[in-house]
């Protein structure tokens, strides 16, 4: 994948479709990231993000979802697919892993 | 570490404050973690047994220095054996750690199941549990004021972490001054969030050990769901927050965007930050969130030379606005005022320039840049922030911007030049200018690279991504790379990075 020449993201869902999960991601990583265009495999981090605007992902899967996820499930498969998939099957680590901000 | 040593007393050590707290409060916890509790007494003869291991004055020791409570042993037990505590993220890449110990001349590595590590940096391992449950005898190594603390590193500009060494005096006056500021006393439980690599930790760590408060350490800190920190610090009691200003932005937006949902957690009555300025519409924010207006927000400010912090004001909270103050950190954030410990002065240009017991020996084996940015001024020594800054008649400053080039990722200074020098060590690279700018509503460096072959190169950003994840600490990688063609020089040849991004910023991606 390369940074300079994003994939374009999959057609958002029409009209009387169910809302594609991947494309809602999408779209979350898009808004955080200021991005016009995020695939479906995009990579957060190799699309700029750090695990400080990583809370917001997270904060968006809760309020969307209803899931908490950890920031270890998110590194996982930090994708919008992998995301959706880690969401819908619930596969959620019981240990949280560790970012450490420092100043 | 001395018996009779008293807080605060004129030439005490720091270590003889925490020996007073474990006098008082032996049987209270001095640290929960999930795994288990330590109380004063346990906690003093763990770093004691360490002490007696590493032998008097061990030099500098470097530390495995994980997010656990077994890092605070460590550094209580190099500091009482009269040793330098240099904490390694087991997180950087093991060349960067290596430079790290190497520059720090250090020869052990201490932490728990450390041989594979160390072997990996060519130090001698020392693990930090031995097997005897024997209590030591009290140590008394005699320590002098100036001897070094710790030595811990900053972004240089020349592609190397840079080393900077601060005093044993420094970091006793400052935690006496910190004690007062942030009011620590026997009842309160700060939670451990900054990273053990970091000066920062130091200012949860120290004023709680002495205070006979409770370290509290818990995963969920760092878990990036704020619904599981908040729920984290509600069921551990915590009273008091130390976060970095750009994680308080981000706990402030999930507040904001939750509505009414989620709440401010009532045992918490301080939250300190830090690290850059805070963004007025967060504070304005904050001051919305219910219960936010019976917590302390303190704003705090200083740099690894000038130890921990410098200068603090209450910017919301209960103690705002002062009497007789016209107070709107809504408008403009202040830095605050300095410290009881702290010396400052002003140059015509309106550096902010730091005197007094708290600033760094220097940046040992870097003569020209100790020279550079510790001056003498009228018979005193003083360290030039490169922070400009405005007074106002009460004393609290505001800051006015940087003089040099240096910037906050993540509330950590980087020095663009250094980045610069990473990128440019890779063979496709043929020039390069690194900044920061805003993306994503928190700064970020962005690169702009030029390719050695002159031509258009479209896998040199991925390839380059990739090389510097390997090379560089994470704040020091660029959340952008954008291949051009040219960069921005001035009349005299050199690249304007300001310029060259403003070219190329707007370029399609």
């Amino acid at each position: 994948m390369s940074l300079d020449m994003p994939v374009t993201a999959p057609a958002a869902a029409g009209p009387g479709r169910t809302p594609d999960p991947v494309e809602a991601l999408a779209a979350v990583f898009r808004r955080i990231l200021e991005l016009d265009h995020v695939p479906a495999d995009g990579n957060f981090f190799l699309l700029g993000g750090d695990s400080l605007i990583a809370t917001r992902v997270l904060s968006a899967v809760a309020r969307d979802h209803g899931v908490e996820l950890t920031f270890e499930d998110f590194l996982a498969d930090p994708t919008p697919a992998g995301l959706a998939t880690r969401i819908a099957t619930g596969s959620v680590t019981a240990d949280a892993h560790r970012i450490v901000a420092g100043r | 570490m001395s018996k009779n040593g008293g807080i605060d007393r004129s030439g005490s050590d720091l270590l003889d404050a925490f020996a007073d707290a474990v006098l008082r409060w032996p049987e209270r916890a001095a640290i929960e973690s999930p795994e288990h509790t330590l109380s004063y007494q346990q906690l003093a003869f763990s770093a004691q047994r360490l002490a007696a291991r590493l032998g008097d004055r061990p030099g500098p020791v470097a530390v495995a220095a994980g997010h656990h409570p077994d890092t605070v042993v460590a550094l209580l037990g190099i500091l009482a054996a009269g040793g330098v505590y240099v904490p390694i993220d087991p997180a950087f890449p093991v060349e960067r750690q290596r430079q790290m110990t190497e520059t720090a001349g250090c020869r052990l590595l201490v932490g728990p199941g450390t041989s594979e590590h160390a072997d990996q940096l060519g130090l001698s391992p020392l693990e930090l549990h031995d097997s005897t449950d024997q209590a030591p005898a009290w140590r008394t190594t005699v320590v002098a004021p100036g001897d070094p603390a710790y030595l811990l590193f900053t972004s240089g500009s020349t592609g190397r972490p840079k080393p900077v060494l601060t005093p044993r005096e420094a970091i006793t006056a400052t935690v006496g001054s910190l004690r007062e500021l942030f009011e620590v006393g026997p009842d309160d439980r700060v939670l451990q969030f900054a990273s053990l690599n970091w000066d920062t930790c130091f200012e949860e760590i120290l004023p709680t050990l002495t205070a006979g408060g409770r370290l509290v350490f818990d995963p969920e800190a760092h878990s990036a769901s704020f619904p599981r920190l908040l729920r984290m610090v509600e069921r551990r009691g915590i009273t008091v927050l130390d976060l970095p200003t750009a994680f308080w932005h981000e706990l402030v937006l999930h507040l904001t965007e939750d509505g009414g949902r989620a709440e401010l957690p009532e045992c918490v009555r301080l939250v300190v930050i830090g690290g850059e300025a805070a963004n007025p519409a967060r504070l304005a924010d904050w001051s919305r969130l219910a219960g936010s207006s019976r917590i302390r927000l303190l704003n705090t400010y200083g740099c690894t030379e000038t130890t921990l912090i410098t200068h603090a004001v209450d910017l919301l909270g209960p103690r705002t606005p002062e009497p007789g103050r016209h107070w709107e950190p809504t408008g403009r954030a202040p830095i605050g005022r300095a410290l009881p410990h702290v010396d400052e002065l002003l140059t015509a240009d309106g550096e902010l320039l730091i005197g007094g017991p708290a600033i760094a020996t220097g940046y040992p084996g870097l003569p020209e840049a100790t020279a550079e940015r510790f001056v003498l001024r009228d018979g005193h020594r003083w360290f030039r922030t490169g922070d400009r800054a405005a007074r106002d008649e009460d004393g609290v400053l505001t800051p006015l911007g940087r003089l040099d080039h240096e910037v906050k990722i993540r509330g950590i200074r980087v020095d663009p030049a250094e980045v610069e020098a990473g990128i440019g060590a890779h063979p496709g690279v043929g020039a390069t200018a690194v900044t920061a700018t805003t993306l994503a509503g928190r700064a970020a460096l962005v690169a702009y690279v030029v390719p050695r072959t002159g031509g258009p190169d479209p896998a040199l950003a991925a390839e380059l991504l990739l090389y510097l994840r390997e090379r560089l600490p994470g704040h020091l990688v660029p959340s952008r790379i954008t291949v051009v063609p040219d960069l921005v020089r001035t009349a005299s040849g050199k690249v304007d990075r300001a310029a060259s991004h403003r070219l190329h910023s707007t370029a399609p991606r």
